[in-house]
């Protein structure tokens, strides 16, 4: 029987890692993503073309790996640089999904979120002439506040009318997305674009066109918020008594109302803060990658994440690895379109397979763990 | 050999940190009622899992018809013609019972020889023949949802004659019935036995085993203490060879000293989600030093009036003091630092969070307090100490201690877990609603002592429990509840358990 047990099967020890339930958190991500490059491999191999060299130059367009040759002004420094600045709106959006989720809640309202806080803060501070620095730190605070208010109308509208939060945030994102449409047609469009009017560079929350050692370089600030807000909400989840309310709340509801936490509360506080999260994407998105926004049109963001916060596990820190990944993909087909010959939309494609994949997450792990099942119940017979 | 339709031999199942059954066989004869006989977390329920299909053995085999069998799952178990009629029913509640019952076996016609469709007229038909035949008539085109809990158990039951089941398991049967459903229940398993069924019953009640069972197998701790045929066997000395010792069945207890009010209940009325009153007018008060029980027929308002002292519940006339305080319309986090703790009626759904480990569990009433937290941020250390504390204490056992997820327990340690958090609140008012459903005769014991012994230490109690006999056991004064008002509220040596009953039923007015 020992000896049996010393002498592990290769498929057994090359599983082991996802066998492990302690592991399973990254290891299930990381082999869903492995898997969605094997089969966009295979897509890439239909179309004749070489998947190495193209997941290559993937990485190359995204800043990860160096180019062959570069523009004046640039480098692999400012294709990474502008990696993150794509990134940032990704992070604080799937942020807002895995914080409704630990509540039990599904907040697919995230795109309106986003477009109403970067439509006030365009207009309250964007259009305003402020100087920078109250213009950038109010900039955030409106995209907060407008996303955490209309987060919290979801939230209330549940615990009050039990209106259920995929109905009225899929409403909301109409509401939002027509009304600021009327408004920017109407007042603030710019008649050249046909977009809104560029907001002031004084509001903007990436600095653009910075000129350090000869090179011209996007600097996203609200990076380094995004690294330290995904920091905070894991503190927040984790260790403190309004992220255990919070969880309980998403766990089990009548357990929680029996054991005094006000539901209704938590329901909207959780709502408000991925409101608020959202709000955050959405300042980061019109008012940093962007400066200006195309009315009528939601970003797709606010449905990306839904998948991105899965793929990291609804954890912070998860979630930035993911938006990480998922962003190098997005930014990189340009250049992979241009150098391997491959259509920009196959990007799109691995994303797709990847989020698809990831989703799949829970599968793999029902397989393996039923897999190890079976391997423990044939040990124990051949013993 | 060829005696036995079924054959378990030399069964071992481990789980992390427990082996659930070592070494256990058992034979069971065709036509009998087989009894299994254990306290919670004895491994009943894992020995009959392997039977149905759920789990496989890790040492050990089945032979059943004197074949060797690997029984890999509920399907393959359903072909071999074994069924198992769960505790917790497996039924779709927007369904019809026809439909539950041929969900997975729908039987297909074609119409006009091409387009097939599943046969509902003709499988309501069948059904209702068949419950005819067995004496459980229902009505096979209601919805589930529409049924009483007996009734699903019907249907239940039905779902595993409808595929054929010879060999029939149910697991605790009875737990969540009235007294007078229990009898036509075991009168029904009595019938199926006659009708050439093999019966295997799980269960811990004593008399019900005494009543319908043939031979009974006692476990313990997972191992076979001994099959006993159940005629010759006294009720005490069964009892003695599942716990390990002798039970008493009667608490020992000294008189009670009422000493001041605590808990005073003035012209409550509570009305459910439709607007109907579900509790009306119902006056009473409860002393420190006493344990004050609710007796009544299940759903007749009792559980609504502990939901509404809790505060779980809204008010729609009437009050309630606590300590001469009005608690009203307090929150229900109030409510508890005021001084009730409450051991709801479900406590799976309620009662625990079965997601999180045990520490966070017992610690589920003060996690907000100091000092596991201070300014909003948790002390998990302390967390842990609270919680090695209260397994001590109250002697809850898990598989990883702590860190045990309290869904992997066992019902009666959940229930522990409860009561310990609760006790420890040391409130003032204790609420315990059938603090014992689906608990062992060990922890039963326990569990009253308990109960007794916080009325000793000047708690006011206020017990509801469908167990008339549990009530007769351990209250100092009993209020009977009938269709959402007291009926008669007397000290228990006032009243005789027929006296209770009369009133339970609304045969007698006061």
């Amino acid at each position: 029987m020992s000896k049996n047990k010393m002498k592990k099967s290769l498929s057994y020890r090359l599983f082991w890692p996802i066998r492990n339930e302690k592991w399973q958190q990254i290891t299930i991500p990381v082999a869903s993503i492995l898997i969605s490059f094997i089969a966009a491999a295979i897509v890439i191999l239909l179309l004749g073309k070489n998947p190495l060299q193209a997941f290559y130059n993937l990485f190359q367009g995204a800043g990860i790996f160096p180019k062959s040759s570069y523009a004046g002004y640039k480098s692999i420094l400012t294709d990474f640089l502008s990696l993150l600045n794509a990134m940032t709106p990704l992070v604080f959006a799937s942020l807002a999904v895995a914080v409704a989720l630990r509540a039990g809640l599904f907040n697919i309202g995230v795109s309106g979120q986003m477009l109403v806080s970067g439509f006030l803060a365009t207009i309250i501070v964007g259009y305003s002439g402020l100087d920078a620095i109250i213009a950038k730190p109010l900039v955030l605070l409106v995209g907060i506040v407008a996303g955490g208010l209309m987060g919290g109308l979801v939230g209330w509208l549940k615990y009050r009318f039990n209106i259920h939060e995929v109905v009225s945030t899929i409403m909301l994102n109409y509401i939002a997305q027509y009304v600021i449409s009327f408004f920017i047609q109407m007042y603030y469009i710019d008649p050249i674009s046909r977009q809104s009017k560029y907001i002031s560079e004084a509001a903007r929350l990436t600095l653009v066109n910075v000129e350090i050692a000869n090179l011209k370089m996007n600097i996203p600030l609200g990076f380094i918020l995004a690294i330290i807000i995904a920091i905070f909400i894991k503190f927040l989840m984790d260790k403190t008594v309004v992220g255990f309310e919070i969880k309980a709340v998403g766990s089990n509801r009548n357990a929680a109302k029996y054991t005094g936490i006000n539901v209704g509360r938590n329901t909207v506080l959780a709502m408000i803060i991925s409101g608020g999260l959202a709000g955050l994407a959405g300042v980061t998105y019109y008012l940093g990658y962007f400066s200006s926004i195309q009315p009528k049109v939601l970003s797709s963001i606010g449905f990306d994440s839904i998948a991105v916060a899965l793929l990291g596990n609804s954890h912070p820190i998860g979630i930035i690895f993911s938006s990480f990944l998922v962003s190098i993909i997005d930014q990189g087909s340009t250049y992979m379109s241009s150098q391997a010959g491959i259509r920009q939309e196959i990007a799109s494609v691995i994303i797709g397979l990847i989020l698809l994949f990831s989703a799949c997450g829970e599968y793999f792990k029902h397989k393996v763990s039923r897999l190890k099942d079976k391997e423990v119940d044939r040990k124990d017979s051949e013993s | 050999m060829s005696d036995y339709i079924v054959e378990m031999k030399h069964i071992t199942k481990r789980f992390p940190g427990i082996v659930a059954n070592d070494d256990v066989s058992i034979g069971i004869k065709k036509g009998e009622i087989f009894a299994l006989l254990g306290e919670n977390g004895a491994g009943k329920s894992t020995l009959m899992s392997m039977l149905s299909g759920l789990y496989e053995p890790d040492e050990g085999d089945i032979y059943i018809r004197g074949e060797k069998v690997q029984i890999s799952s509920p399907n393959h178990a359903a072909n071999l013609n074994i069924g198992m009629v769960h505790q917790h029913f497996k039924l779709v509640p927007d369904y019809t019972i026809t439909e539950n019952i041929i969900l997975g076996v729908e039987p297909i016609s074609k119409f006009v020889g091409l387009f097939p469709y599943v046969d509902i007229r003709n499988a309501n038909r069948k059904i209702e023949e068949l419950s005819k035949n067995f004496g459980l008539e229902v009505d096979p085109t209601k919805k589930i949802a529409d049924l009483t809990v007996s009734m699903q158990q019907r249907v239940e039951i039905l779902k595993v004659l409808y595929r054929e089941a010879e060999i029939l398991i149910f697991d605790e049967p009875t737990a969540v019935l009235t007294p007078q459903e229990i009898d036509f229940l075991l009168g029904i398993i009595e019938g199926l036995r006659n009708s050439g069924k093999t019966i295997i019953l799980i269960t811990h009640k004593l008399e019900e085993i005494k009543k319908v069972a043939d031979r009974c197998a006692v476990l313990n701790k997972g191992k076979l203490v001994d099959v006993l045929d159940v005629k010759t066997t006294s009720v005490n000395h069964m009892a003695q060879l599942m716990v390990g010792r002798e039970v008493s069945f009667k608490s020992e207890k000294v008189p009670a000293q009422f000493k001041e009010e605590i808990l005073k209940v003035e012209h409550l009325t509570v009305k459910n989600e439709d607007g109907f009153e579900i509790v009306k007018d119902v006056s009473f008060t409860i002393h420190s030093g006493e344990i004050f029980a609710i007796a009544g027929v299940a759903d007749n308002g009792q559980v609504e009036i502990a939901d509404a002292i809790a505060g779980l519940t809204k008010v729609s006339g009437g009050k309630i003091f606590l300590e001469g305080k009005d608690i009203t319309n307090n929150s229900i986090r109030k409510r508890t630092e005021t001084g009730i703790s409450y051991i709801p009626e479900d406590r799976q759904s309620f009662g625990l969070f079965l997601d999180f480990d045990l520490s966070t569990n017992l610690a589920l009433k003060q996690y907000y307090k100091k000092p596991f937290s201070s300014r909003g941020i948790l002390n998990k250390q302390e967390f842990e100490q609270f919680g090695h504390k209260l397994i001590d204490q109250f002697d809850i056992r898990s598989g990883q201690s702590i860190k045990t997820q309290v869904r992997s327990m066992s019902g009666g340690n959940q229930q522990k877990a409860i009561i310990a958090r609760e006790i420890d609140l040391q409130s003032p008012l204790m609420i315990f609603v059938q603090p014992t459903r689906g608990v062992d005769i060990g922890a039963i014991e326990n569990i009253h002592n308990m109960m007794i012994q916080q009325r000793d230490q000047g708690k006011a109690i206020l017990l509801i429990s469908l167990e008339l006999d549990e009530i007769m056991n351990v209250a100092d004064t009993i209020g009977v509840i009938y269709n959402g008002q007291l009926q008669k509220i007397a000290s228990s040596e006032s009243l005789t358990t027929n006296e209770v009953g009369e009133y339970m039923m609304g045969a007698k007015h006061e």
